[in-house]
């Protein structure tokens, strides 16, 4: 047996948990308790702190602690600093000694028993929520009293709330019911219908196929500009909600996606969203220039809804270009409607006349410990760092595309929809 | 009787800042059934220093489970009443002197330059503080902050006490305080630039019934008091208040609390003006924190719209507001407030004030919202309790009865308790 049997190292004392996620977390994710701070309310009397510093001490010494409360005496605020529980805590990969877990239960905790109170979890956790006692050197941190915060009860002003997060996302449901449906009616069922369809009077029409329609042929036909009246309505009164509810591509990508969480990352040169305004004029340009559509013939929206039907299927090389473009998914989360679909830009002219705006009320929201809003956002157009510094983020709805993803995940009902002419954030007072 | 044990570090510090030299000492059992704690010990421990002492002490309850436990008391021979006074300080300086590690703080004779002092752990350091005069109160923390050992209170006199106005004030922080008596020049006169409290320790109190306060909120939450809150609802009750209520439509308040007080008496207020002295026009906008209730009644009373930029002034000097209003005349315009607050600063020899028509109750800053008996007895209690005086003047629920539960609920030791508090609220 030679010397190198016998050596042990971290990963065999305490093996890192491998992150195994069911087909039914992706519809129903686990819960994730945490305690909600509600700014407005706190008077920053540190009753929290004392109660919090009883169970973690067994005496009332606030800086033992787990939760702090700070007040800003210009701005008259008060802040607390409490672990937030994240689903994906950075504290826990920083420890050195691996004596931060995180229990099925959602609850982040710390084995003080392989604590060696190097602090490093502190300056790893963007809230700076473990804290380290001056006195003792031991690291504090919420450990949500095992399920019955003690700071919440205790709190006089009912500033902090305790949630064991939401059950259930409906919003998640229903736009992926939505979603698979479309693809179903409009892949499977009636084939084809997407770019242009017609029944006795009502005809419904692809609005970029209709512009390079009007280029190639140099006539415009009342009927198919009017075909394209019900998106672009739709668009103005509700935003790009095809893109995120109906769109048979978009559902694909957001499969892909789902299988290919880790992404590669998108080459900065290409980041530009105005891509796919010169794209759109690329393809009216060149249906006038050619005289014919000739973005229809590469169209993954398009191609999806004549080819992939159970009577075309195996008949078109056109086939090939979904999954060519799908895998674009691997280096960003909806990279094609993010640079490139020119459907999406008619439909983002469209959505400057938008009755309704996404806002994100910084003052209700947790800021730099929490940001999920910004994780999920499938076009990535929320603004993180604005988030981190207390502002709301402006989000352009050219480019938002009614998901609603913020809105769901959302733990403080931060995200809202609010019509255009509204200008309050949440927690801002009346709108 | 040793219910007093966990309330107590049990320890004295005393400092004599002639010699530059700190010691601690323990707090006999004895004085503490004899006198309670809080104003009445800081006498009885006054007796046996000279007449320029100083004892900085907290009650039994400073710190504890019961309701707004937040009070430290100075208590000195004031130059300005002739008479022993107490100067209740609240927010958090009380819990923070005793996470401290000490309860009481005597600092006698005169530092031969600037010194600040800075107590954690149960020791007492004197550091310099030369730098910090005749700064700004929000510059000289500035600088603490930069320069100083870890601290989470600070009291500090400002350039009014500096220059031996007698009529400067101690700051809490940047906050001001209800010292009107001359504590700040006091401690000017002993070169005494301020206290840093370390407050990192802790105490055990009643910890096996943490719940007891919260009983105790729900029984006055049925209070039209704990509904009306923040500095408005003090500040309405006394003469002239309502009108100087007015001057507070800013344009954020906040209401903000001591310790563990469920029902805050302080607002914050953010206001947006201009200086005149500036040649900019642009406005800015400041913050102050509002716990004065009879400064700002008597100086909203002179300066009328112009109070909060004319308050902000009095803070940054170390002004007592109060004093200050004596000085300006009514219907003047900013620019003339502020100038004849510059002048005060800059007088030489400085400008006195007369007293004799002021009460000196306890430091002579906490609203009279009571009268008679019942003021002076509650008021008594609370500064020998170490809880915060203004919250029992707005609570009648509260009685000295309730308050000694905090410490034992044994027939036996509340009697013992009642006997001493009465005896001690006499020696007052």
């Amino acid at each position: 047996m030679t010397e190198q049997d016998f050596s042990l190292n971290l990963e065999d004392l305490r093996p890192r948990p491998a992150e195994k996620k069911h087909l039914s977390e992706y519809f129903m994710p686990p819960r994730h308790s945490f305690i909600i701070f509600h700014p407005d309310k706190c008077t920053g009397c540190g009753a929290c702190e004392m109660i919090c510093s009883t169970r973690n001490t067994g005496k009332v010494a606030p800086v033992s602690a787990s939760v702090k409360v700070i007040r800003d005496e210009k701005e008259g605020k008060n802040f607390s600093i409490l672990c937030q529980h994240c689903r994906k805590p950075l504290c826990l990969p920083a420890c050195p000694t691996r004596a931060i877990e995180k229990g099925d239960d959602g609850i982040v905790r710390i084995d003080k028993l392989f604590c060696t109170q190097c602090g490093i979890c502190a300056m790893a956790c963007p809230a700076a929520a473990p804290i380290k006692d001056p006195c003792s050197q031991e690291i504090h941190k919420c450990d949500l009293c095992e399920g019955d915060p003690l700071c919440v009860k205790h709190c006089p002003e009912n500033a902090l709330t305790f949630t064991r997060g939401k059950a259930l996302r409906w919003i998640k449901g229903l736009r992926w019911t939505s979603q698979f449906i479309s693809f179903l009616l409009l892949v499977v069922v009636f084939i084809g219908t997407f770019c242009y369809f017609r029944t006795g009077s009502i005809s419904f029409a692809c609005p970029t196929g209709t512009l390079q329609n009007i280029a190639s042929s140099g006539t415009i036909v009342l009927v198919g500009v009017s075909s394209t009246l019900a998106l672009l309505i739709l668009t103005v009164l509700a935003g790009r909600l095809f893109c995120g509810w109906v769109c048979p591509f978009g559902f694909v990508l957001d499969l892909v996606d789902k299988v290919t969480p880790k992404k590669i990352g998108w080459p900065s040169f290409l980041k530009s969203r105005m891509t796919k305004y010169g794209v759109l004029t690329g393809a009216v340009g060149g249906s006038y220039a050619l005289g014919f559509q000739v973005f229809c013939t590469v169209c993954p929206i398009g191609t999806l809804c004549r080819s992939y039907g159970v009577q075309s299927f195996f008949k078109s090389a056109e086939l090939a270009i979904v999954p060519a473009l799908a895998s674009l998914e691997i280096a960003q989360r909806r990279s094609w409607c993010r640079y490139f679909c020119p459907v999406g830009a008619v439909l983002g002219l469209t959505a400057l006349l938008r009755m309704i705006k996404i806002i994100i009320g910084a003052k209700k929201c947790k800021k730099f410990s929490c940001i999920q809003c910004a994780e999920v956002c499938p076009v990535g157009i929320i603004d993180a760092d604005k988030l981190r510094e207390g502002l709301s983020p402006k989000i352009p709805m050219t480019e938002c595309i009614m998901c609603m993803r913020c809105i769901d995940r959302c733990p403080y009902d931060a995200a809202k929809i609010r019509f255009r002419w509204q200008k309050a954030a949440p927690g801002e007072g009346r709108t | 009787m040793n219910s007093f044990q966990p309330f107590y570090n049990r320890k004295i510090g005393v400092v004599d800042l002639s010699a530059s030299k700190a010691e601690v000492i323990p707090l006999v059992q004895k004085q503490v059934s004899r006198h309670i704690g809080g104003a009445a010990m800081n006498s009885a421990i006054l007796e046996g220093y000279q007449d320029d002492a100083l004892v900085f002490g907290t009650g039994p309850l400073t710190g504890s489970f019961a309701p707004a436990s937040s009070l430290m008391i100075a208590s000195f021979a004031s130059l300005v009443f002739n008479s022993i006074c107490h100067v209740p300080f609240m927010l958090r300086t009380g819990p923070d002197m005793k996470f401290s590690g000490i309860d009481y703080l005597v600092v006698k004779g005169t530092a031969p330059e600037r010194s600040i002092l800075h107590v954690n752990h149960g020791k007492i350091r004197t550091l310099p503080a030369g730098n910090l005069q005749h700064m700004h109160i929000p510059e000289a923390i500035r600088e603490l902050k930069k320069a100083s050992p870890l601290f989470q209170s600070v009291i500090i006199t400002g350039p009014a006490a500096d220059r031996g106005i007698p009529f400067a004030s101690v700051s809490i922080g940047t906050n001001g305080s209800l010292d009107k008596a001359g504590l700040a020049s006091l401690m000017a006169a002993k070169n005494l630039k301020g206290i840093m409290l370390g407050g990192t320790e802790g105490l055990p109190f009643n910890r096996d019934n943490p719940q007891q306060g919260k009983e105790l909120e729900k029984i006055i939450s049925t209070d039209k008091n704990f509904k009306h809150r923040g500095f408005y609802s003090v500040l309405k009750k006394l003469e002239g208040g309502e009108e100087a209520g007015k001057f507070l439509k800013a344009s954020g308040e906040k209401d903000m609390a001591c310790y563990h007080c469920p029902s805050p008496c302080m607002t914050h207020v953010r206001y947006s003006w201009h200086d005149p002295r500036k040649k900019e026009m642009q406005n800015s906008k400041e913050g102050l924190l509002l716990l004065d209730h009879t400064g700002y009644a008597a100086l909203a009373e002179k300066v009328g719209k112009n109070i909060l930029p004319v308050l902000r002034a009095c803070l940054h000097y170390g002004l007592d507001p109060a004093a200050v209003a004596e000085k300006l005349s009514e219907g003047g315009t900013m620019l003339e407030y502020l100038n004849a607050i510059d002048k005060i600063i800059s007088d030489n020899p400085p400008q006195t004030t007369d007293v004799s028509q002021r009460q000196c109750l306890f430091g002579g800053g906490l609203p009279p919202i009571l009268t008679g008996d019942v003021l002076e007895k509650k008021v008594a209690i609370a500064m020998i309790l170490g809880v915060c005086p203004i919250f029992l003047l707005r609570f009648a629920q509260i009685t000295d009865a309730t308050l000694l539960s905090f410490i034992s609920t044994s027939e036996e030791d509340l009697t013992t308790l009642q006997e001493g508090l009465s005896s001690a609220i006499s020696s007052l």
